[in-house]
């Protein structure tokens, strides 16, 4: 064996050109197929970075009737869960929290989270330093410690040895740290189940979960997201069945919170899938993409070997005459392919780093775990078995076609093995149809999503993305509880940035489209009959200041913006957007309605009256209608959390600075996060589309580029073997353009059969992109058109530069050689 | 007297030609030749001189007939006991030398023990056996492009005979030599076959007929003589 591959060396670097082409065939699609295998090896096959991961479920709820299908549970609701599940060796509940940590130099906004003590048991990682928090540690006043990420600990703390005990400031409030969570160590980890999610950064800090009275009394109040660990022997659906009993029990025992209109009820996720689900189809695709360029890579470097391997018949017919065995001949030649297999498939290893980096960067923020995509040994050898099976794959063919060589023929002086060389002629022909056809369905792919992505970036969103700024404050309790301090500070931050030069709006906004995030409350509208039934409308719902729609440039549709004049003392006042008008009153003027929130308490009822109808954002996604949505303002619903928004009349970047330096200037503890213009934002909601969009659309230009090579190095060939015939018929008086026909149309015959092959398979395939494409047909008749018209150009192209040098064969020297 | 060495009996070649008509390249042949022979095929261009070369090292298996050597019916053998037979029995010469372009003199003679399995050991010993026989030792690093056309006939003749056959089979073995080189191989064929190995060459000069014991005269595809 060691004999073979010494030879195979030697034939190979014998023929630089022939390896060099070879080499990077491989290299181009082991390449692709590394990259994207180390995409799904990270996201669909690592496991999760806890102890048995396949046993955590989360739970989350859902109101059916009111079309809410996933949404966290409330404090109460936990502790029932808590309390009456038997199915679980632990629950623990958890949310996001933003952190303002001060005491340094410069006061830092960190990712935090707040926990039930219970969560690292649950995920079974124990801290590498100190303890995690104990049973006690929960609820409001036992909240004073906090776990920090190893992360953090080295940068920020310079990996002080001391720290543990130490008290660090968040939020105005003195903390005392008592554990290191592991560098390896992520949670609450990026669910992929918002459409162009935009994932909150890794979590540094996490403290108890303090719920206070408020939260212990209100079932409604939902935050929480709720992680559990299956016990030993429990099913899914057993668990699922103790959940949906208990959700009975709330139903007769609360009947006010869950009326039977609601559907209320909750569901358990496997926690894999929850993470990783949103990209199965994508990745499948990318890894059908990929699947695809192998075959054409595999289909391409079988025909070079053919064509080798035409030229070493006598080579071949000398050792079966000196004893080798057919299987012998295979070995060898199988040595050559395998070999040229793995040399390409190490350098394609190597694009495969490079091509990681590019992924990670396009991916980092919109792809969950994108992070871990890296080589590791599992990518490794699995690649290394592809490759050697592409080897193997691609020097089969020619092999069995040289293992059997006609020694008659082929040992006398000059002879040349006719059958075989029919054999092989049919096979390469075969394979060119078949090149062109897989490089159709790939580019036809490639095109439908390219048009798609296209028609999304056209997409109106309903507001004007350019020369806006947003950036996220949040203010700690203790500094700004509820009400005026914090409608007074946000006021004067837009004052302060107002006045700085080249600012043309200023507002404030709980939420900014397309960012991922999202909130929806319930509301009773004057006058209907929600009361009796208890179900009322939940819709979308933003708090923002007055010039919102200014900064935006979201038009009014009628009625009037909110004004400074509709302070915290004047009459409520909402703002609706046109979905909701059409769907809450249709066919009557909606400015002017009442609605109110405060059902419960009929003496606190306050009625807040739609003063405009602004036109519809689309919030969730550009490939997502806008849904129903409400405006308050600011100072009658005051939020400590608001997103700053700033209208610029040049590059909004150039006023982080300035806007940064006013806010130090009167309150230096507040730091600013997120600083992401709008385009941005708006870029990143469809991060995972243009993913997988640039991905295709390279596959495919790397499919294009292997079938043109293989089709000229098919014609290159096939005029090589026809230059006796061409010196004859050129000898007999056919003109240059006769010959120019007679290649042409040898080569249109080929490529004219992988294409029709090629558009019934793409007629058939493409139906796994309908979801993955917006506003267009996985039919679309202009792209189907205009691709097929494409390849079919490149490859006559391909096809025309031999033709060319058979109209300049010399039939003196032709006819010579016959 | 001892059984032949090799013996064809109504042995034919045909080729089928179009409309159901035949082209028969060997009619007929039958033909005994003793272990120890030195026999030469001569004849005309088309006669059949090589089919029958090619037939007889078991190349082409496309005829008809009888065919024994060393008392195995190879019309009744299948095709991987044939190859077996052939590479126990049987080394070629060829008009064109036919060496492996890409492997020195010594892979060259290593190659045909390599495919019959010898060990390492014996593989090395016999190659030196061979070399130092042939007198080609100085030779064993070059590539055949770095040798004459006798040297590179000789390295052939050396790999045929290096697994010990009992039957050499040359097709035109001295056909690309000038008169000087063509008399050392037939005197190196000469010699051969003092050691005890038949040969059978085609040939189609006298000359080296004369080298050999007996003649055979083939044209159009019929034994003449």
């Amino acid at each position: 064996m060691l004999n073979d591959l010494r030879l195979a060396f030697r034939s190979l670097v014998k023929t630089p050109g022939f390896t060099l082409v070879a080499t990077i065939t491989v290299a181009l699609a082991i390449g692709a197929n590394t990259a994207v295998f180390s995409l799904v090896n990270a996201l669909l096959v690592r496991p999760l970075p806890y102890q048995a991961p396949n046993e955590l479920v989360l739970l989350w709820e859902k109101f059916c009737g009111q079309g809410l299908d996933v949404i966290p549970v409330s404090a109460p609701e936990y502790l029932d869960y808590e309390k009456q599940t038997s199915s679980f060796t632990g629950i623990a509940a958890f949310d996001y929290a933003d952190l303002n940590l001060t005491g340094g130099e410069i006061a830092e906004r960190i990712q935090g989270a707040v926990v039930s003590p219970s969560l690292f048991t649950v995920l079974g990682i124990q801290p590498i330093r100190g303890r995690v928090f104990s049973p006690n540690e929960f609820g409001e006043g036992n909240d004073g410690v906090i776990v920090m990420s190893e992360r953090l600990w080295q940068r920020r703390f310079n990996s002080d040895p001391q720290i543990l005990g130490k008290a660090v400031a968040l939020n105005g409030r003195n903390f005392t740290v008592v554990g290191i969570m592991p560098a390896r160590f992520e949670f609450p980890i990026p669910l992929f189940n918002i459409q162009g999610g935009n994932f909150a950064g890794q979590v540094d800090i996490w403290k108890p979960i303090a719920f206070t009275k408020n939260d212990l009394e209100s079932r409604g109040s939902r935050s929480y997201g709720v992680i559990a660990r299956l016990k030993p022997g429990v099913t899914m659906q057993q668990a699922q069945a103790e959940i949906d009993a208990i959700n009975a029990g709330w139903i007769t025992k609360f009947p006010d919170n869950y009326s039977p209109q609601t559907r209320f009820g909750a569901s358990l996720y496997s926690l894999h899938e929850q993470v990783i689900g949103g990209m199965r189809t994508a990745l499948w695709i990318l890894l059908g993409a990929v699947a695809l360029v192998l075959l054409i890579a595999c289909a391409n470097l079988t025909t070079m070997l053919l064509a080798r391997a035409g030229g070493r018949e006598r080579e071949f017919a000398i050792r079966v005459a000196l004893g080798a065995s057919r299987m012998r001949l295979l070995r060898q030649m199988l040595s050559e392919s395998v070999l040229l297999a793995i040399v390409g498939g190490a350098a394609g290893t190597l694009l495969a780093v490079w091509g990681l980096d590019l992924l990670r960067t396009l991916g980092a923020h919109t792809v969950p775990r994108i992070a871990g995509a890296n080589l590791d040994i599992r990518v490794l050898l699995v690649m290394l078995v592809v490759s050697v099976g592409t080897g193997i794959l691609f020097g089969l063919v020619p092999a069995l076609a040289s293992g059997n060589p006609e020694l008659t023929e082929a040992l006398k002086e000059g002879g040349r093995g006719a059958t075989s060389g029919v054999r092989r002629n049919r096979i390469r022909n075969a394979l060119v149809v078949a090149e062109v056809a897989l490089a159709l369905v790939l580019l036809i792919s490639a095109g439908l999503l390219m048009k798609s992505f296209v028609r999304l970036q056209q997409v109106y969103p309903g507001f004007n993305p350019r020369n806006v700024l947003t950036m996220e404050l949040s203010l700690p309790q203790l500094k700004y509880p509820r009400g005026k301090p914090v409608i007074d500070f946000y006021a004067e931050v837009e004052r302060r940035v107002a006045r700085i030069p080249g600012v043309q709006h200023v507002a404030l906004t709980s939420i900014i489209p397309l960012s991922g995030s999202n909130s929806d409350s319930s509301f009773h509208i004057e006058g209907r009959p929600e009361k009796q039934t208890n179900v009322f409308p939940d819709e979308e719902i933003r708090i923002i200041s007055p010039d919102y729609f200014r900064v935006l440039e979201t038009p009014l549709i009628k009625g009037r913006y909110f004004t400074e004049a509709d302070n915290a003392d004047a009459p409520g006042v909402v703002i609706i957007n046109q979905a909701m008008a059409k769907k809450y009153w249709p066919g009557e003027d909606a400015v002017g309605k009442r609605i109110n929130f405060n059902d419960e308490d009929p003496k606190k009822i306050a009625w807040f009256t739609v003063v405009g109808i602004v036109g519809d954002i689309r919030h969730r996604g550009l490939d997502a209608q806008a849904k129903p949505e409400y405006y308050l303002t600011h100072p009658q619903r005051p939020f400590r959390g608001m997103i700053l928004a700033v209208r610029s009349l040049q590059d909004p970047r150039a006023l982080v600075s300035s806007i940064r330096g006013e806010l130090q200037a009167f309150d230096p503890e507040q730091p600013l996060a997120n600083i992401k213009t709008l385009e941005q934002v708006t870029a990143e909601s469809i991060a995972p589309r243009r993913l997988s969009t640039v991905l295709l659309g390279l596959f495919a230009l790397v499919a294009l580029v292997l079938a043109s090579v293989g089709i000229y190095g098919v014609m290159s060939f096939l005029v090589t073997q026809r230059t006796h015939e061409i010196g004859v018929r050129m000898a007999l008086g056919a003109q240059r353009a006769d010959v120019l026909r007679l290649v042409i149309s040898q080569a249109g015959l080929l490529i004219g059969a992988g294409t029709v092959i090629g558009l019934l398979a793409a007629l058939l395939s493409t139906s796994v992109l309908r979801s993955a494409l917006y506003d267009v047909s996985r039919l679309d008749l202009s792209t189907f058109v205009l691709v097929t018209f494409a390849l079919a150009l490149v490859a006559l192209i391909a096809s025309y530069v031999p033709a060319r040098r058979a109209t300049r064969a010399d039939p003196m020297i032709a006819l010579g050689r016959g | 007297m001892s059984d032949p060495l090799i013996e064809l009996k109504h042995v034919e070649r045909v080729y089928p030609l179009a409309k159901q008509q035949f082209f028969y390249v060997l009619r007929d042949i039958n033909l005994k030749v003793e272990e120890g022979d030195f026999v030469s095929v001569m004849g005309p261009s088309g006669a059949g001189k090589s089919t029958l070369l090619h037939l007889l090292g078991m190349h082409d298996f496309g005829w008809t007939g009888e065919y024994f050597l060393s008392d195995a019916a190879i019309h009744q053998l299948k095709p991987k006991e044939r190859t077996s037979l052939r590479n126990e029995q049987i080394g070629f010469v060829f008009q064109n030398y036919n060496l492996l372009d890409d492997l020195t003199v010594y892979e060259n003679l290593d190659i045909p023990l390599s495919y019959r399995r010898y060990s390492k050991s014996e593989r090395t010993s016999l190659v030196a056996d061979t070399l130092d026989r042939f007198s080609i030792v100085g030779k064993k690093d070059l590539y055949p492009r770095q040798l004459s056309g006798g040297q590179q006939q000789l390295v052939s003749i050396a790999r045929a005979i290096i697994a010990k056959p009992k039957l050499i089979l040359a097709d035109e073995p001295t056909g690309n030599l000038h008169s000087s080189q063509a008399d050392d191989i037939m005197q190196l064929f000469k010699k051969l076959n003092g050691e005890g190995i038949t040969i059978i060459q085609v040939t189609h000069s006298e000359i080296n007929a004369a080298h050999g014991n007996r003649v055979i005269q083939l044209r159009d595809g019929w034994i003449v003589k």
